[in-house]
């Protein structure tokens, strides 16, 4: 069993793809491993027969025990190599990354390729290859492009086909899977409550447009709300920090640090939430790069373990869907989760030399779920206005170049 | 920049018989112009010595210390827009052609204010305005090219003279042989001067080669005659240049003159010279030139004022260069990126 | 327009050169009487005489030491080589002097000259008279390095390399001597430091240079009409000044290349070219940089052996077919 990160010290082999008796080929996928935030597809190290399964799929395991056993045909020492060395001994947080290319070499993505894809939010998964095995060529990647048509309107992959009889049969992939159980899960653990604020996001505008399209020239993307909201929302728990915290059993466990998931959407293919650590302590310019940086890893499908670790407070950023306002599930085992949805220009009341008026402004609504075992909706809400305060109040502009 | 000391003696002096032959052939003026520039070149070189110990001159230098009467004797013969080339040891030989002694010792030190500006160090001082066309590191190297400048001489009939220095060891490698071949058989204007102190680096010259004489030896291969001369004698030397070189300003074609003498130090300043016997460099220091000369001097007639008077100025004029050299700041980091080409820089992509 | 062959562009350009600055001489073996053992240089001597157009003796050392000495007084000196292969015997005059006098001088010295030579293989004359050394050249700071691959280029370049103020190593490929082509009547100058764009294309692009360039259009035509294989061929004419702004544009427009190189596997102009490639254009790269080059062998000398060492037009095909997908 490999080490799935620094402070794992157990994984569940979820599925065999391979039963006793098969012919196994180096490198080719001889099962899964997984954590609820991560899966894991594991090559054989060696050419063979397997033997012997040690471990059953659903089993749990600890960190180096030997899962199955293949006859290499060479002497019976060499035969029982163990799978911890399956996974790449260094680095516990690359397996994700390196496992595809060096076992598929359709999978073998050319300096021109990655460009491609990463500029464009775009999976290999997603492109087919003409080249030698499948290879996927930069023409491949730009007659892709020229068939999609412009962003940010991402496009749900095609529906497989009928089945004939009116009905359209999708099993759930693993991430489906995975995804369903931990939502039916939070929904069962706690006990779920919505709270929301409108906030008008005129200073953060602001920002925005003075950052402007140098921002977008220097760094590769734009600047969104998100990053602004995330370090509001930074600022607001260390004013309320039973809003950063966990459930564990009986007790409500508070941290220090905020380490901030960001729910990330894999273009309909499913979400993930990785995190960044210690956003607390990150200026706005530098959340937006950090943010912008696991989600384009998320999308390259090259996040690691430890990229799922220790998360305290979650965001869950809705606004490119254009909604009003989303009821969010909570990543458990924390304490609250934060929707942010559309903002928009709305006609909002304003006083103008003492007088009531009507102005015009960008008017978002942020949206908690927070968990009312651990605390009361007066909390949550003031938690809420105090973000809203931030947001409306701060001179953001000043805190870009 | 420091000036060149001035002789402030006048034309004529002296009486008798030494009056007669101090206003020989070679005459009073001639003499003295060569007894500053041994000069200027031994001090120099003494206070290269000592800046060496103070870790002011870096890497190695090699000293002509003993050898001056050669390149005064020739640079006293020859014309301004002449050309010389010359070895590594080559201060001397740099020096007596003009160039300054702030330019020289900054260049040792590594100085903005160097012949070079830094960039070429002690074995390379070279100064085009003065004639004197490098100094080279590679043992014979520079004989083709001297023939080269000569020959440029030759076809664009300017009248001047190419004079080639190099030393007893040169005479065994391939490019000696190929520029003296080449000089006999176009009749170039060029005088190739072998100063033979007896040892190439630490190995006696008798040992390297099958006849008694390195370089006059070998003219007659290249159909040029013997010429053989005291090198320690600035008067000798001096004359047999002086023939030389207007033999091959006349179109009379090419000479090799082989002048004995000897250094007193190690072939480079880190060489204490432990391989030559310590009675042979008593006897050749017994031999110095610049002692032996100045008694000449006053033999002849000059006055002891006039001769303390030229070591006073040397002195004084090496004193204010040293200082000038030591306040030159090293040279700006831009410089080494520059002068590769003619325009000026160094790139070799677009 | 007038047709010439490769060697006769050589003695049309020394004689343009000639006839405008009486400046420039001429010294090489066997150059004035005998016109050269390429018949490179025919009718020289008749036109300029015997001060202006020297035979010398056999003295590399002699021959380029006195171009440098003329360099440096005065004079434009072009002395001959006869074989690149003998610039070994007088490698110090280039890169110890010529090489560095202006740069250690700090600019006291010029060196105005141009050393042509005979270069590669191709020819059965055996491993110590068929090597391309421009490679050598090129790796020696202080020298420009042109290596011409037609009559045109030929003219053009050595003008150039004659009015440049610069040492230029002039590289001459033996084996394209018999050549014909069209060169521009009257004053014909080009400019060192470009490459040429020799044939357009969208697949992939080769670098090539001198006797290479002809065999990689050759190949390309091939690739077109039996692969449909668009190639982008360079002939990159100069390698040093390099004209990487040209190369790196093409590669990054292709996201392809090929090196086809006459000198030994290890140390080629190509493997620089590489290095620049992929440090330059590394994001552009759609498969990894290929090299066609000699083996890492002295050049034999019967027939098959020799054109089988040298980058042929089928192992270009070849290779290009089963390299690029």
């Amino acid at each position: 069993m490999p080490q799935l990160g620094e402070t794992v010290s157990e994984g569940t082999l979820t599925i065999w793809h391979k039963s006793v008796g098969d012919e196994v080929t180096a490198n080719e996928v001889l099962f899964e491993i997984g954590t609820d935030k991560v899966e894991m597809e594991v090559p054989a190290p060696t050419s063979g027969v397997l033997k012997e399964i040690r471990v059953d799929a659903g089993e749990t395991v600890g960190v180096g025990t030997i899962l199955a056993v293949i006859d290499d045909g060479s002497a019976p020492a060499a035969a029982e190599t163990p799978a911890a060395k399956v996974a790449p001994a260094a680095a516990p947080a690359q397996p994700q990354r390196q496992s595809a290319p060096s076992r598929d070499k359709s999978l073998k993505l050319s300096p021109v390729v990655r460009k491609l894809l990463a500029e464009n939010n775009l999976q290999p998964g997603q492109i087919t290859g003409t080249g030698r095995d499948g290879r996927i060529k930069r023409g491949d990647v730009l007659a892709f492009l020229k068939g999609t048509p412009a962003a940010p309107a991402a496009r749900p992959t095609p529906m497989p086909a009928s089945s004939g009889d009116g009905r359209t049969v999708v099993p759930f992939n693993r991430r489906r899977q995975m995804t369903a159980e931990h939502m039916v899960r939070s929904k069962a653990t706690s006990a779920h409550v919505l709270q929301a604020v409108e906030v008008d996001f005129s200073n953060v505008d602001a920002a925005r447009k003075r950052a402007g399209s140098k921002w977008k020239a220097k760094e590769g993307f734009s600047l969104s709300y998100l990053p602004f909201i995330a370090k509001a929302v930074c600022d607001a728990i260390a004013e309320f920090p039973k809003i950063n915290a966990h459930v564990e059993g009986e007790n409500l466990v508070a941290f220090d640090a905020v380490n901030l998931a960001i729910a990330v959407d894999l273009d309909f293919e499913g979400l993930v939430a990785p995190v960044v650590r210690d956003a607390g302590s990150m200026a706005v310019v530098d959340l937006a790069r950090a943010i912008n940086d696991i989600a384009a890893r998320a999308r390259r499908d090259a996040l690691g373990p430890d990229d799922f670790q220790g998360a305290t407070y979650t965001i869950s950023n809705n606004g490119t869907f254009g909604t009003l306002i989303t009821a969010p599930i909570i990543n458990q085992p924390q304490v609250a989760i934060l929707s942010t949805d559309a903002v928009i220009k709305k006609p909002v009341a304003v006083v103008v030399d003492g007088t009531d008026a009507v102005a015009v402004r960008p008017v978002g609504v942020l949206a908690q779920s927070f968990d009312h075992r651990a605390i009361d909706g007066a909390y949550s809400a003031a938690f809420l206005r105090r973000l809203k305060d931030i947001i409306e109040t701060r001179e953001w502009a000043a805190a870009v170049p | 920049m420091a000036k060149k000391a001035k002789s402030k003696a006048p034309a004529k002096s002296g009486k008798g018989r030494g009056a007669a032959r101090l206003n020989d052939d070679i005459g009073e003026e001639k003499r003295l112009e060569m007894f500053q520039m041994q000069l200027e070149v031994r001090l120099l070189e003494n206070r290269a010595n000592d800046l060496f110990l103070q870790n002011l001159v870096k890497g190695t230098i090699h000293l002509s210390v003993g050898m001056e009467a050669v390149a005064a004797g020739c640079g006293a013969a020859m014309r301004k827009n002449d050309y010389t080339f010359c070895t590594y040891r080559g201060h001397a030989h740099t020096m007596v052609r003009g160039a300054p002694m702030t330019g020289v010792l900054g260049e040792l030190m590594g100085r903005e204010c160097g012949l070079l500006n830094g960039k070429g160090g002690s074995m390379h001082l070279t100064s085009v305005e003065h004639g004197a066309m490098g100094s080279y590191a590679i043992i014979g190297a520079h004989l083709p090219i001297a023939v080269g400048a000569a020959w440029s001489a030759q076809y664009r009939g300017s009248g001047q003279v190419s004079v080639c220095f190099f030393g007893d060891g040169a005479t065994n490698i391939g490019a000696f042989h190929e520029a003296l071949n080449m000089a006999a058989i176009w009749k170039l204007p060029v005088v190739f001067v072998c100063e033979n102190n007896l040892y190439m680096e630490y190995t006696p010259i008798a040992d390297v080669i099958p006849v008694e004489h390195p370089a006059a030896d070998r003219a007659s291969a290249y159909g040029m005659d013997q010429i053989l001369v005291d090198g320690n004698d600035p008067d000798a030397v001096f004359r047999v240049a002086r023939d030389a070189i207007e033999m091959a300003r006349a179109g009379d074609g090419p000479s090799i003159i082989e002048a004995k003498t000897y250094r007193h130090l190690g072939h480079s300043r880190a060489d204490p010279g432990t391989y030559r016997p310590p009675e042979e460099i008593e006897e050749w220091k017994k031999r110095d030139p610049i002692p032996m000369y100045r008694k000449r001097l006053l033999d002849y007639g000059v006055t002891e004022k006039t001769v303390s008077g030229i070591e006073d100025a040397v002195m004084k004029a090496l004193d204010e260069a040293t200082e000038e050299a030591k306040a030159s700041p090293v040279p700006a980091l831009e410089l080494g990126h520059t002068e590769v080409w003619a325009d000026g820089g160094s790139a070799w992509r677009n | 327009m007038a047709e010439l062959t490769y060697r006769e562009a050589v003695a049309a350009a020394i004689a343009q050169e000639m006839r405008r600055d009486e400046n420039v001489v001429f010294l090489g073996e066997d150059v004035a009487d005998a016109g050269g053992v390429f018949k490179t240089t025919v009718g020289l001597l008749d036109e300029f005489g015997p001060l202006r157009v020297r035979d010398t003796p056999i003295s590399e050392q002699a021959i380029v030491g006195a171009a440098m000495g003329a360099a440096m007084t005065g004079l434009r000196p072009i002395a001959e080589i006869m074989f690149s292969d003998f610039f070994a015997v007088c490698w110090d005059i280039i890169t110890n002097q010529i090489a560095k006098s202006r740069y250690m001088t700090n600019g006291q010295v010029a060196l105005p000259l141009v050393i042509r030579t005979a270069n590669g293989g191709g020819v059965r004359f055996g491993a110590q008279h068929s090597q391309s050394l421009e490679n050598w050249a090129m790796m020696v700071p202080g020298l420009k390095v042109v290596a011409p691959s037609t009559p045109a280029d030929i003219k053009g370049l050595l003008a150039a390399a004659i009015r440049d103020p610069d040492p230029v190593i002039f590289f001459e490929q033996k084996s394209l001597y018999g050549n014909k082509g069209e060169v521009p009547e009257g004053e014909h100058v080009d400019e060192l430091g470009i490459a040429k764009i020799v044939r357009p294309g969208d697949d992939v692009t080769i670098l090539a240079l001198a006797a290479m360039v002809p065999r990689a259009l050759e190949a390309a035509e091939i690739l077109a009409a039996e692969d449909g294989i668009g190639a982008n061929v360079i002939d990159v004419r100069s390698l040093v000044p390099l004209d990487t702004k040209t190369i790196l544009a093409e590669v990054s427009r292709t996201g392809r290349v090929v090196t086809v190189e006459e000198n030994p596997r290890l140390c080629g102009w190509g493997a620089e070219l590489s290095s620049i490639i992929s440090e330059e254009c590394f994001y552009d790269l759609d498969m990894p940089i290929v090299r066609i080059t000699t083996p890492h062998v002295p050049l034999p000398a019967a027939d098959d052996l020799e054109d089988h060492a040298i980058p042929s037009v089928s192992r270009i095909v070849e290779t290009i077919r089963r390299e690029v997908d």
